[in-house]
């Protein structure tokens, strides 16, 4: 058991920051017994969660105190971090990024203490963020470099497997027929018949609101009839869990638009057919993020279909960052990235609180509240959204743990129920309002409140009362 | 709670000074596990509309704790500090389940402590009451219901003592085992 207990108190726990900018707050230390303490670190970290491998990073990490606690002593330590500049906070199907104020009292024989303070990022491009168009250049270049090495590594280990045994030949040899066959079908055909083809993107990053425009050329070499051209623009969550053969990537489309280029026709020989197409990214759409394995990927696929013939097919990609200037400049992206596709079914944004109401969201709740996974979800896309809220107050709670970080200092927790449906609540009450609920006893409450998370245990919605 | 064999009137009675907002009372059931401590509690827990019942889970945070009258800890020694002097504070109505006495702790808050130890109580003819009533309560359709005599009880409790618990557990398995046979029910081989 450890010596001593930690817990996180921030400043403004309930503030959105900004990448880049500093947070504060204090670690308050309690100390069950003689503690010798060789360090005690305080750190601003992001993590990813859904079903991808974690991954993991820390901003800055600073020593607030080494030495020794006494039996019964508290104390608190008072930091100032800087905020990670990316990724940003973002909470989706498969995939979902947090940041976090950790602390961890290094105990020399003995259990960590460790707690930590979750709080939301919103990007600040003022800073520079580390998805950029050269870095994808880059990595096309190293995608290309290796795949060079595999053939070269292919065709030597070819080489000297053959000479050894026969058999080992007609092995390789079927392999090779095999992947010739399928770059002849997917690349080699199609260009046969539409002769030369070219795509591109006027630029390669974008930001939310912004129109994705670029240019489709085909030249033949002969009359070719197609039954059409597609543009699908879409962002998908990409997330590889496990390694190995035990390796599996999920995909889920967060957004996806449809544009036709070109209806049935011919193209005739020798001549140039250009198809400009523009697409509107969504002015809260989501950025992309590349984090190793768990990515937001926007792509544009285009794809000529050819009557009887292999369609030619085209992955054109592209990155969306938040606009110079940050946040202001655009219209609150995070208000996109905090909310999971769930949220869209019940069309929250938290840049009108008024679009949704309570009883919505409750009558959301109330239908997933035997789904744990997908109440927490829910629950999640709503958090930090502040609602009117009415509610039969049921009992107080004597004691609501005291890892649980919503509780008002010194403040108090009540289970209620929501009028209709009869969703449970525990509503966090701050301390000066105490007499006020004592005097409403088992009644009726009608307020303010913010929510704040879900109780899996008690399958109860958590919300805290908005201080006057 | 038809299948416990417990009769709560002769507590409800005691409790009726503090349910009325007057002195504080608290009951304490004391015993190892098996003797049947969490089946009072929940009985308990039935028999008041405004009670509230929580189970401190070992090695785990403690959960929310409400108000309640009563309010019923099951495995109340591993109360936190705090949690403890949260409810103990509170002066209302107290059944705790516990494997280590708690009176002093519950008189230096105020509380008027009865203490009952479990186990002593778990005899032969209780014995065979819980089992009649268990089996009843699984019953399928109508008809005769194997019967444990009062040899197979004392059989049981000379093996297995008072852990109630372990016996259940034991006569669960055996009815399995037969449960497809067409002889007659033997509870013990």
């Amino acid at each position: 058991m450890a010596k001593c207990d930690l817990s996180i108190e921030l400043d403004d726990a309930e503030r959105v920051y900004f990448g880049g900018e500093k947070i504060a707050g204090k670690v308050h230390v309690r100390a069950d017994a003689n503690v010798q303490c060789s360090g005690l670190e305080v750190r601003t970290v992001w993590k990813t969660h859904g079903r991808g491998n974690v991954a993991t990073g820390t901003s800055e990490a600073v020593t607030v105190f080494t030495g020794a606690w006494n039996a019964g002593e508290k104390v608190e330590y008072p930091f100032e971090l800087t905020v990670a500049v990316w990724p940003p906070t973002y909470h989706g199907h498969h995939l979902n990024i947090d940041h976090y104020v950790e602390a961890q009292a290094k105990i020399p024989w003995s259990f960590d203490p460790q707690a930590s303070a979750m709080f939301l990022m919103r990007p600040n491009n003022t800073v520079g963020v580390p998805i950029s168009p050269a870095s994808a250049a880059v990595s096309n270049g190293v995608v290309q470099s290796i795949v060079a090495a595999v053939a070269a590594m292919f065709m030597l280990v070819f080489c000297v497997a053959s000479a050894a045994n026969p058999i080992v030949m007609v092995i390789f040899g079927l392999i090779a027929i095999a992947v010739i066959t399928f770059w002849m079908v997917r690349v080699v055909l199609p260009k046969y018949r539409l002769g030369e083809v070219s795509a591109s993107l006027d630029q390669a990053t974008f930001a939310p609101g912004d129109a994705v425009a670029g240019k489709l050329s085909i030249r033949p070499r002969r009359n070719v009839t197609i039954n059409g051209i597609e543009l699908k623009f879409e962002a998908r969550e990409q997330c590889v869990s496990g390694s190995g053969s035990n390796k599996t990537t999920h995909r889920h489309v967060i957004f996806e638009t449809l544009q036709s280029l070109s209806a049935p026709t011919t193209l005739s020989a020798d001549q140039p057919h250009e198809f400009p197409f523009a697409v509107e990214i969504p002015r809260d759409a989501v950025y992309s993020i590349d984090l190793s394995d768990n990515d937001l990927i926007w792509s544009a696929n285009l794809r000529v279909d050819i009557p009887r013939w292999p369609d030619w097919r085209m992955d054109l990609p592209l990155v969306v960052l938040p606009a110079v200037g940050g946040g202001d400049a655009i219209r609150s992206p995070l208000e996109h990235q905090t909310a999971s596709p769930l949220a869209a079914d019940v069309a929250i944004s938290h840049a009108d609180d008024s679009v949704v109401t309570f009883e919505e969201t409750a009558k959301h709740l109330w239908k997933v509240r035997d789904n744990p996974d997908a109440a927490k979800m829910l629950a999640d896309a709503v958090t930090g959204l502040s609602f009117k809220i009415q509610a039969t107050l049921e009992r107080r709670l004597l004691y609501s743990g005291e890892d649980d970080p919503h509780v008002y200092p010194n403040g108090y927790a009540i289970w209620a129920r929501h009028t209709e449906p009869p969703l449970p609540l525990v509503i966090y009450v701050p301390r000066e309002l105490g007499d006020e609920f004592e005097q409403l006893g088992e009644g009726n409450w009608e307020g303010q409140a913010t929510v704040v998370g879900w109780d899996r245990v008690h399958r109860r919605l958590q919300i805290k009362i908005d201080r006057p | 709670m038809a299948v416990a064999v417990i009769d709560v009137e002769q507590w409800c009675t005691w409790f009726e000074p503090a349910l009325a907002g007057g002195e504080r009372r608290a009951i304490q059931f004391i015993g190892r596990a098996g003797r049947g401590k969490t089946t009072r509690m929940l009985v308990l827990a039935a028999r008041f509309a405004q009670s509230s019942y929580t189970y401190i889970a070992e090695d785990e945070p403690c959960p929310p704790i409400p108000w309640g009258k009563p309010i019923l800890i099951d495995e109340a020694q591993r109360l936190p500090r705090a949690a403890r002097s949260a409810v103990f504070s509170s002066g209302a109505p107290l059944v705790l389940a516990t494997h280590r006495c708690l009176a002093r702790t519950l008189a230096r808050f105020g509380y008027l402590v009865t203490t009952i130890r479990i186990g002593a109580q778990n005899h032969e003819p209780l014995l065979r009451e819980m089992v009649r009533r268990r089996i009843d309560a699984s019953r399928h359709r109508e008809g005769p219901l194997p019967q444990l005599s009062a040899h197979d009880a004392a059989q049981l409790i000379r093996r297995f003592g008072t852990d109630f618990r372990a016996i259940e557990n034991f006569l669960y398995e055996q009815v399995q085992a037969q449960c497809y046979s067409h002889g007659e029910m033997r509870f013990i081989d």
